[in-house]
């Protein structure tokens, strides 16, 4: 048995157990680590040293009879973007290379003392937007599936990381897709969950308005797992939803017979016309949400360019905002792409602001009147398989629309699930489930069952 | 799509955003603000006075 | 009672006269509507009067109540409303050529709720265009004037509902107030004008100028008044996205209680540091402050953000909304604009997105500053204006950065802040003084302009000018 490519379930069990050490698991992650890194670049700081000394802590507590939680002794990565106390966050960027926070994010936090193990900080776009960049802080990601190919973005070390078997779960953040792209492109479970559930602060924002943190694990039940661990009020995060935490495991394995879902197809096959494969994926799973007794119905939504304009239109106002005065004083610090997608901001006016975020509202009241007697969403997550890295356009999210922005607009809960891999290339193609706010239970409940009845799950990429 | 903008206008907009542009990144980015232009224009949808965002501030909730 | 005339009488004294049958609401109606008819045509309060509406309501008051169904203290009180407060089908024209024609297919909740509450509604009163575009003498309409001198400037936005109650034209107007548009015209007109906490009063169906900062408030003689009307106007509505779900406190009740004890705190660097006031607007705050300790109130300095720091907050969060509402009508036909409306509006065009951005954000630091004094006091004292009420005309185009406000900095918190009258210039113009709160102690606010306003005699002082006996039958 390869410990590393064990779900975040199995593995509890195991520790829970005593049949498996936490420092035997996180050995086996550093020990792949090392030798898939110089390929993958999936770190920015690797910190194997605490990692090592955390699992000897986590396996001293499980001994002593003190088991903290399903994550208790799990190696898991952190996007270069959540505050680590004593360890640099960089946003992978060379502004900020030598950052040293004092302090850990809110949802770090939370993992630590879920007994989680962090192994360190994972590549990203630029400040979460700028890439696949050869001119940051180090090298892009690469994808498992082909070094050849993009990982998506931004949570892109997360995305091979976790794909690898580098780390048994990783954190993403996602403000347009960032969790959700790298979970399509390589072949993850991640979700982005309600606006206002997880705790920002401490992670570094690009647009506070889209901005949401979440998990990406190699199944839905394992992004079930470790979102339970990072969720929690923080009265600190402004945006912070002050709601009871669900247990997010709980539904899982109950029928979802019965269960409608609204598929929303013209996103795919008219607003961004997705690739073949992407759009025969669609429907096989539908299918298969079919044979598992739930009611498919077809549902239109406003234009997709349209919430991707609201989106873009508030979160480069905001990310210019943040990134000002150091665009003004220090541009050769940033890498171009990154450089030059921000400061587009600039060129905003207040008008375009408010004008946004009065259509954001419209939107919302649109999707919201959509779901009614829908129990989620279904859509592509991706219009295309990963990409070769150096052929992704600069200006890409401006000319076709994104299928992920819609729900950073409406805040609304998305999840990307794994619907099986490109002939041929072998690459992974996914869909998208979309719930209710703070209805994350039923996502994890259909994407599970979904799972469970496919065998996707048990192919893990060559480089794993 | 909108026109392209002019390049003094252009140079306006970045004068005023307070950005120095090389002339190549000066030439890029004012092809990339016709797909903001675009993005304008779709955000400004006949809408009633009362029309208002949905996320605003609310002194409770500090 | 030691009044004689029925447009002396507070809604306090009068709806208590009014429960008992001894004041009718024709009568009272009647009288309002005799004296806009004699003296507005000096005062330009009103757009609209709706005398056969305003007669029809006040004898469908009085046949309710002699059926024993009395509604409570406003039923039966004339009011007016400023004119961007939605009536359906009567013309709501926020003073604008734009909108003369606008009518309204739906009453604004406000409306709605003081109709229901039994208030006749005597017309639709002046505003600056749009609330935002004045003084000016290019609109459909003139301008109001200052009920104490109709030389002078009665301040706006809400300039009309602030001189029909200066005058005795209304026992109760609504107001509007982004940057200080109740409160200035109350400083101005001598009256107590109440900004409610953001999010107290539903804004649906007024005309907005700037969501973020915009709320809707009462004007009356006495903050006790004002505390009536309170009881009628703070409800929750779902529909507002701004509308906060609290619960009322019970105004009428806590505008009696005793002000022994509250701890007063002074922003004395606003009007010694960062602005320069007049020596009477001064003078008067000081004498209140004698007053304040004399009921009982412990009265300290202290320091929050300069007004500078407000002001540039609000300007950039208003004038970015202001011009995202325009925007269309200001390109497609500015010229139904009056210049001052569409100058001011047409500046929001200059802002940036990051700069909006950076204001709301700030705005969340100054919030959380202010919070933190009221840990310490219960109330803060500024002047409302720093000066008296300038001749008509000389307002003009100032910029706004010119003109110190003492109001902007309580839009941009959300506080309760309302002006009182603590006296008159040796010329005889109103002084001016604001108190502000916490969130939703309105009442506690209302409750302190009242015991100020009981303990001195400038409420007994109306402007002699509008003199037009209306004995009460009663006594």
């Amino acid at each position: 048995m390869d410990p590393t490519l064990l779900t975040i379930a199995d593995a509890a069990k195991l520790i829970s157990k005593k049949k498996l050490s936490p420092v035997e698991l996180v050995s086996a992650c550093i020990a792949k680590t090392e030798k898939l890194e110089p390929t993958l670049n999936a770190y920015v700081t690797f910190t194997p040293d605490l990692a090592l000394k955390a699992a000897k802590v986590a396996e001293s507590e499980v001994m002593a009879g003190k088991v903290r939680s399903p994550m208790h002794g799990i190696p898991v990565g952190l996007k270069d973007i959540y505050d680590t106390a004593g360890t640099r966050t960089t946003g992978h960027s060379r502004l900020l290379k030598d950052r040293i926070p004092t302090e850990d994010a809110f949802t770090v936090a939370k993992l630590r003392e879920s007994g989680a193990v962090i192994t360190g900080k994972l590549g990203t776009f630029e400040f979460a937007i700028g890439g696949p960049s050869f001119d940051i802080l180090s090298p892009p990601a690469r994808n498992p599936w082909d070094p050849t190919r993009m990982t998506g973005g931004s949570s892109s070390g997360s995305g091979a990381a976790v794909a690898a078997g580098m780390v048994l779960g990783a954190t993403g953040s996602d403000t347009g897709g960032s969790i959700r792209s790298p979970s399509s492109l390589c072949g993850l479970a991640g979700i982005k969950p309600t606006y206002g559930l997880l705790s920002r602060r401490g992670i570094l924002p690009l647009s506070q308005t889209l901005d949401h943190a979440g998990p990406m694990c190699w199944t839905v039940e394992d992004a079930a797992i470790m979102l339970q661990g990072m969720a929690g009020y923080d009265a600190l995060d402004p945006a912070a939803a002050n709601v009871v935490v669900k247990d997010y495991t709980g539904q899982i394995g109950a029928s979802v017979k019965g269960k409608t879902i609204g598929i929303i197809r013209h996103f795919y096959e008219e607003d961004h016309v997705a690739a073949p494969s992407v759009v025969a994926a669609m429907e096989t799973a539908i299918d298969v949400f079919k044979s598992l007794g739930c009611i498919v119905k077809e549902i239109t939504l406003p234009p997709l360019m349209d919430f991707a304009a609201t989106g873009l239109i508030i979160m480069s106002s905001e990310a210019f905002s943040i990134h000002e005065k150091d665009l003004q004083a220090t541009p050769e610090l940033y890498g171009e792409i990154g450089r030059d997608r921000i400061m587009m901001g600039g060129l905003l006016t207040g008008g375009d602001y408010v004008q946004a975020m009065r259509q954001r509202r419209e939107l919302c009241v649109a999707v919201a009147d959509a779901m009614l007697g829908v129990d989620c969403l279904f859509t592509a997550s991706s219009p295309f398989p990963a990409p070769e890295i150096d052929k992704v356009p600069k200006w890409l999210m401006y000319q076709k629309p994104s299928i992920t922005m819609p729900f950073n607009v409406t805040g609304q809960p998305a999840m990307t699930v794994c619907a099986g891999y490109e002939e041929g290339s072998g690459l992974p193609l996914a869909f998208q489930l979309v719930g209710n706010a703070f209805d994350e239970p039923t996502l994890f409940q259909l994407g599970a069952a979904y799972e469970a009845v496919t065998s996707w799950r048990s192919v893990r990429p060559s480089l794993a | 799509m909108s026109e392209a903008i002019s390049k003094e206008a252009f140079q306006a907009l970045i004068d005023r955003a307070g950005l120095t542009l090389t002339p190549p990144q000066f030439d890029e980015l004012r092809i990339a603000y016709g797909y903001l232009q675009a993005m304008r224009e779709r955000v400004r949808k006949p809408r009633g006075y009362d029309a208002e965002p949905a996320h605003i501030f609310k002194p409770a909730e500090r | 009672m030691s009044k004689t005339n029925i447009h002396d009488l507070t809604i306090a004294e009068a709806a208590p006269l009014i429960a008992a049958k001894k004041l009718s609401p024709v009568e009272l109606t009647a009288t309002y509507l005799k004296r806009i008819e004699a003296f507005d045509g000096a005062l330009n309060a009103f757009i609209k009067v709706l005398p056969e509406a305003a007669m029809a309501s006040a004898r469908k008051a009085e046949a309710a109540i002699m059926k024993g169904e009395y509604k409570g203290p406003l039923h039966g009180v004339p009011i007016a409303l400023k004119d961007i407060y939605n009536t359906k089908g009567i013309a709501t024209t926020g003073h604008s050529a734009l909108y003369k024609d606008h009518v309204p297919a739906e009453d604004a909740v406000t409306t709605a709720l003081l109709a229901e509450a039994g208030t006749i509604l005597l017309g639709k009163l002046s505003t600056w265009e749009f609330a935002i575009g004045g003084t000016s003498f290019d609109l459909p309409w003139p301008p109001a004037k200052n009920p104490w001198n109709p030389a002078h400037d009665p301040a706006g936005s809400s300039s009309g509902s602030g001189a029909a109650i200066g005058a005795s034209l209304a026992m109760g107007t609504m107001g509007t107030d982004t940057g200080g548009s109740i409160r200035g015209p109350a400083a101005w007109c001598g009256i107590a004008g109440l900004k409610p906490t953001y999010g107290y009063v539903s804004r649906r169906g007024i005309l907005p100028l700037s969501f973020s900062l915009d709320h809707g408030g009462p004007m009356c003689w006495t903050s006790e008044d004002c505390a009536l009307m309170m009881d009628v106007l703070a409800k929750y509505d779902p529909i507002d996205p701004g509308s906060a779900d609290v619960t009322k406190a019970d105004f009428a009740a806590s505008v009696k209680k005793d002000v022994k004890g509250l701890k007063i705190g002074v922003v004395r660097h606003f009007f010694e540091k960062d602005a320069e006031i007049d020596p009477e607007i001064k003078a008067g705050i000081e004498a209140s402050l004698a007053t304040f300790k004399d009921l009982g109130c412990e009265i300290i300095d202290v320091t929050i953000a300069p007004l500078s720091a407000y002001a540039d907050v609000a300007a950039l969060i208003s004038r970015s909304e202001a011009f995202a509402f325009h925007e269309e009508t200001l390109k497609a036909s500015p010229e139904l604009y009056g210049e001052l409306a569409r100058q001011r509006i047409m500046m929001g065009a200059f802002i940036r997105a990051s700069d909006y951005v950076n204001a709301l954000r700030e705005r969340g630091v100054l919030i959380a500053q202010i919070a933190k004094v009221f840990e310490t006091v219960d109330i803060l004292v500024t002047p409302t204006m720093p000066t008296p009420a300038p001749k008509l005309g000389e307002l003009g185009n100032m910029l706004s950065r010119a003109r110190p406000s003492f109001t902007r900095p309580f839009n941009v918190t959300g506080s309760p802040a309302l002006s009182i009258c603590p006296g008159f210039t040796a010329s005889g113009l109103p002084l001016n003084m604001q108190l502000i709160g916490r969130p939703f102690q309105d009442d506690l606010v209302l409750r302190l302009g009242s015991a100020f306003e009981k303990a001195t005699a400038f409420r007994d002082t109306r402007p002699a000018q509008w003199a037009m006996p209306s004995s009460i039958a009663a006594e």
